[in-house]
């Protein structure tokens, strides 16, 4: 794509409000990239936003937060640094809730982005502006992070393909920490094939992260995978009588189609699907006040007006720089972990998640060779619909949240339309599968349309 | 269970986070539902002693320990808002104000 027609279809996605850095930035970052040498690799020319949150020299990372509003990274990114040596270019940086806490980027101290179908709606979060900045065909792909469903649950809203890899699997240097034992780096692309080879490009070992895996970048299939011998699973529990009536129709129908294709479909069960997101906003909030510990006015974060002492200029900073979902995670964090009540919550949530990690491990110990399940349980909902309870926005993310805790590698795709509203379909896999999730999602993409009404 | 204002206060004295009186009410009642709703975790069969899970290598692989140079496009000079003689320079606290040791003053 040249300079120009990216600029114009950045422009014309204006209105989504998806997308943090000003054109003029944007048209300066990308010429300052293309000093390098002649592009060349699997994404020679390909431009690709990325999340707020994930460093880059061209452009400011201020992980949606006032806190860090205008900080420059004075490094890129393992994955911005293997992406711009396949050839791609950097676009600029896309809106999140504040740190990637939320399920709708209207968390987002720069504003909320629109879902590109519905103004009214939300693009789904953390990740939205990449989703919807996809979803508007500005660009091809983009990158987003999970922590509990940030890259999936967001595609799904927006009609697009969305990968969480394998916990460790894709470096983390340059990713700013939010919950350590959870977050990854994520891709959105309009097609399989578009995701699975930015994937490829920043999976992989990396002496600057000890916690990726030792193992070779992911090989995406080119072709889609011959389901005969497959056997996916159906878990019931992704499946309640709740579940919204589109959502179980479009499912339906993929799943018929998968049969179609020659898979072979099996009930099964993983009974603490439930318990999936007390853990997690356990787990997640606790992590998060350690990691935030570090905005304080002192080491990062600006001073806010005359400090008495250096608890004072610690406060300021961070009761004005956080938002409220925020402030809210670092203090639940802050209260799981304190003496008296750390191991009622904490301990016993990393058990919970020990009995959420052996459900998976039975089922594919058991013939099963990948799950498929709804991504959401809902389409895009409203925005503000969701903002005065916060519980009632974390179960936006029940279907996804499973596989962050379970560090296993999950996608979405587009798997029809209900009243207009993309739905997207979950396949899961057992850790370091990518390639077997891949060649499955190729095949039930070339027999779904997502823009089809279900 | 829920969680008083003092609570909250004292918890947010933990976290180093000013939190307004007047957002207070609010902020008790949000985290008595957050923390209500997590709880139920404490009603589940095994998971007082099932093994904790973490995912990821066992332990993290050591490099050699020697003194390599920082890849930073960058330097700290450019990353605070005043920078002389290798020292970070910040504005004075007012704790320190009135009365400052001439030592500490370099101006």
């Amino acid at each position: 794509m040249s300079e120009g027609a990216l600029l114009d279809r950045l422009a014309q996605a204006g209105p989504l409000h998806a997308l943090l850095t000003p054109l003029d930035e944007v048209r300066s970052g990308v010429a300052a990239q293309a000093t390098r040498p002649p592009a060349q690799g699997v994404l020679a020319g390909v431009p690709l936003v990325v999340k707020d949150n994930i460093c880059t020299l061209e452009y400011t990372t201020s992980c949606g937060s006032r806190i860090l509003e205008g900080y420059r990274s004075p490094f890129d990114a393992t994955a911005i640094v293997r992406l711009k040596a396949a050839g791609a270019v950097i676009a600029g940086k896309s809106n999140c809730d504040e740190f990637a806490m939320g399920s709708s980027t209207e968390h987002s101290a720069y504003g909320r982005t629109n879902h590109p179908l519905d103004p009214a709606r939300v693009p789904g979060g953390s990740s939205g502006g990449s989703a919807a900045l996809v979803a508007a065909r500005a660009v091809p792909a983009a990158l987003g992070s999970e922590t509990g469903g940030s890259v999936r649950q967001p595609a799904a809203f927006c009609g697009v393909v969305g990968i969480k890899p394998t916990y460790g699997r894709v470096s983390r240097y340059g990713l700013v920490a939010f919950g350590s034992s959870l977050d990854q780096i994520g891709v959105f692309g309009d097609t399989v094939t578009q995701a699975g080879r930015v994937l490829s490009v920043i999976s992989g070992r990396d002496p600057f992260d000890s916690t990726c895996a030792d193992r070779d970048p992911v090989v995406p299939p080119e072709r889609p995978r011959d389901l005969k011998d497959v056997v996916i699973g159906i878990p019931g529990e992704y499946f309640p009588a709740d579940l919204d009536r589109g959502v179980r129709r479009a499912c339906e129908r993929a799943m018929e189609r998968l049969r179609a294709l020659g898979a072979t479909l099996r009930d099964v069960s993983l009974p603490h699907t439930k318990y999936a997101i007390p853990t997690y906003y356990i787990i997640a909030p606790a992590e998060a006040s350690s990691n935030l510990a570090r905005y304080d006015g002192v080491r990062y974060g600006p001073r806010f007006g005359d400090p008495v002492d250096v608890r004072a200029l610690y406060r300021n900073t961070r009761g004005q720089g956080f938002g409220p979902e925020v402030r809210r995670r670092v203090l639940v964090g802050t209260y799981v972990l304190s003496s008296g009540y750390y191991e009622a919550y904490y301990g016993r949530a990393q058990r919970m998640r020990g009995l959420i990690a052996q459900d998976f491990d039975r089922v594919f110990g058991d013939g099963i060779d990948l799950l498929f399940t709804p991504a959401t349980p809902t389409p895009a909902f409203r925005a503000g619909e969701n903002m005065a309870d916060p519980v009632a926005m974390y179960l936006a993310d029940i279907f996804t949240v499973t596989a962050n805790l379970a560090g296993l590698p999950a996608m979405t795709i587009p798997i029809g339309r209900v009243q207009g509203l993309p739905i997207g379909g979950q396949l899961i896999a057992p850790a370091f599968e990518e390639a077997r999730m891949l060649g499955t999602a190729l095949a039930l993409e070339a027999v779904v349309t997502g823009t089809e009404e279900a | 269970m829920s969680v008083s204002k003092d609570e909250v206060l004292k918890i947010a004295q933990l976290a180093e986070l000013h939190v307004d009186d007047a957002a207070l009410p609010v902020l008790a009642q949000q985290m008595s539902r957050i923390l209500d709703y997590v709880a139920q975790i404490a009603t589940v069969a095994g998971s007082e002693s099932a093994p904790p899970f973490i995912p990821g290598p066992v332990s993290a692989p050591f490099r050699a320990d020697e003194v390599r140079p920082a890849p930073l496009a960058f330097g700290p000079k450019d990353l605070a808002p005043a920078f002389r003689d290798g020292f970070f320079l910040v504005p004075r606290l007012g704790q320190f104000a009135a009365g400052a040791d001439a030592a500490v003053d370099d101006e």
